[in-house]
């Protein structure tokens, strides 16, 4: 029947971003994001960018009006200003005060800027890219979250759901544009074996003899693009089946990880930010506990799957019921 | 719950527009496939590589006439990108030419002093098996110098 089709794409698309999560599941998540946004802006090589030469500088469109680098203590004080404001800002997500919202804006936005100048030297630079956009919507989340609070509710939800709409977004169309720039023989031709055997254009492999290896051998490079392009372009897959959530974040994981090791490109906010959003660390910890405690295996329900949106939907329904829950 | 629940479900009006702009954001360039950064296509490694490439190298000439190719990992991080810069000169005038070459000579010369001459090298590459082994071979082809 079209009619109950568009009914269910309809709910599905409303549950997919509007869905419930539990308050802990954000509390981790958030913090989470910010802990990464900190160490990003602190941590990053950005004040020696200050002394790239004006012929070389290529100002990133947001960055437009810039016809140079900034110097030395702009870069400092981004870092500086960025790095305290995501100190803050955890601080105030765990102990719920107001200004984690605004502390965690600052933050953002010293990142973004940062990453803007590191990528205004020509090239196109996604490296950052990931995890700006992925906690954008952290930017409206709410903040004073009893995180004791074991009921899945649609407002503990958004901010995770969007987050991994975007994620899920991100690499479909990085997969998408393979599709589209070099069709499947980005997978079936000798594609990947190049990709090994000529290397980074910036920097070096961590571990060359890997990369020499799958370059040499046909099969292992055409299964290398085989599985980075079925990750990317199906990615979507685990907005509909939620149960696939952590295999995804572990498959990218796996793929940011030998990336550095192949190319020595740094993927690492990627590898970070995708089981940050994808895995619900909360159910995950006291699935464990529960497991350790028991001495046996019970059935996963690491909250990422149906079981721990049904669970949600069932205490959502029980509250509207006015019925008690019956596990707390 | 604290947060203003004025909409269906406890989500804020403010959060519905963020997750549109959001959408949008990304929906937009990526099925278009363009950069207008932050806002990006995506393409992330989506043209095939090939047995062949063109890669910008940087040779400098001392004044005995002794040549070395300089590699940008040489240089300060500022300098690292200068290949996109350099693939840019194609369609640039002899003064852009010149302003990114004697940029780059001076941070050459700084890591070998003896420099005295930079010429920037367009170097058509291929990639080919030799006796079990995988060996580059190199095309240069000078585009543009300057000295010192």
């Amino acid at each position: 029947m079209p009619g109950l089709t568009v009914a269910r794409i309809r709910v599905l698309w409303h549950e997919t971003l509007w869905g419930p999560e539990t308050a802990a599941r954000l509390v981790v998540a958030h913090t989470g994001l910010t802990v990464l946004i900190g160490a990003r802006i602190v941590l990053g090589s950005y004040r020696q960018l200050a002394a790239t030469p004006r012929a070389l500088v290529d100002p990133v469109p947001l960055l437009f009006w810039l016809d140079r680098m900034p110097p030395v203590p702009v870069f400092v004080g981004l870092q500086v200003v960025g790095g305290i404001a995501a100190l803050v800002a955890v601080i105030a997500i765990v102990g719920r005060l107001g200004v984690a919202r605004v502390a965690f804006a600052v933050a953002w936005v010293c990142y973004l800027v940062l990453a803007g100048l590191r990528g205004s030297r020509g090239k196109v630079l996604h490296n950052d890219l990931l995890l700006v956009w992925a906690s954008a919507p952290f930017l409206l989340a709410p903040i004073k979250v009893d995180w004791r609070d074991r009921i899945p509710r649609r407002i503990y939800g958004w901010p995770i759901r969007v987050s991994t709409v975007v994620i899920a977004l991100i690499y479909a169309f990085a997969g998408y544009h393979k599709l589209r720039r070099s069709g499947i023989d980005w997978v079936t031709g000798d594609n990947m074996r190049y990709v090994m055997l000529w290397g980074p254009s910036i920097g070096h492999a961590a571990w060359d003899d890997l990369a020499r290896w799958v370059g040499e051998h046909l099969w292992a490079a055409r299964a290398s693009a085989a599985f980075i392009l079925g990750l990317e372009i199906t990615f979507p897959v685990v907005l509909v089946y939620r149960r696939l959530q952590p295999l995804y974040a572990v498959a990218a994981v796996f793929l940011h990880i030998t990336t550095w090791f192949v190319l020595g490109l740094d993927y690492w906010a990627w590898a970070i930010t995708v089981p940050l959003v994808l895995v619900d660390w909360p159910a995950a910890a006291a699935w464990l506990r529960r497991r350790l405690e028991q001495g046996r295996p019970e059935p996963v329900e690491v909250g990422m799957a149906e079981s721990g949106m049904a669970r949600g939907e069932r205490q959502e329904r029980a509250e509207r019921e006015e019925v008690a829950p019956r596990w707390s | 719950m604290t947060e203003p629940d004025d909409t269906e479900g406890g989500v804020p009006r403010s959060a519905r527009w963020l997750v549109g702009v959001v959408l949008v954001a990304l929906l937009v360039p990526g099925l278009a496939g363009f950069d207008v950064w932050p806002l990006t296509g995506w393409r992330l490694f989506s043209l095939s590589r090939r047995e062949t490439q063109t890669n910008w190298v940087l040779e400098a000439a001392d004044a005995d006439g002794a040549t070395r190719e300089v590699s940008l990992e040489e240089l300060p991080l500022g300098y690292r990108h200068a290949e996109w810069p350099m693939t840019d000169l194609l369609g640039q005038s002899t003064r852009q030419r010149d302003e990114v070459c004697e940029d780059l000579l001076a941070a050459v010369a700084d890591v070998h002093p003896a420099t005295v001459e930079l010429r920037l090298v367009r170097d058509h590459q291929r990639l080919v098996p030799e006796h079990g082994d995988w060996v580059v071979a190199h095309d240069p082809e000078v585009f543009h110098s300057c000295q010192v």
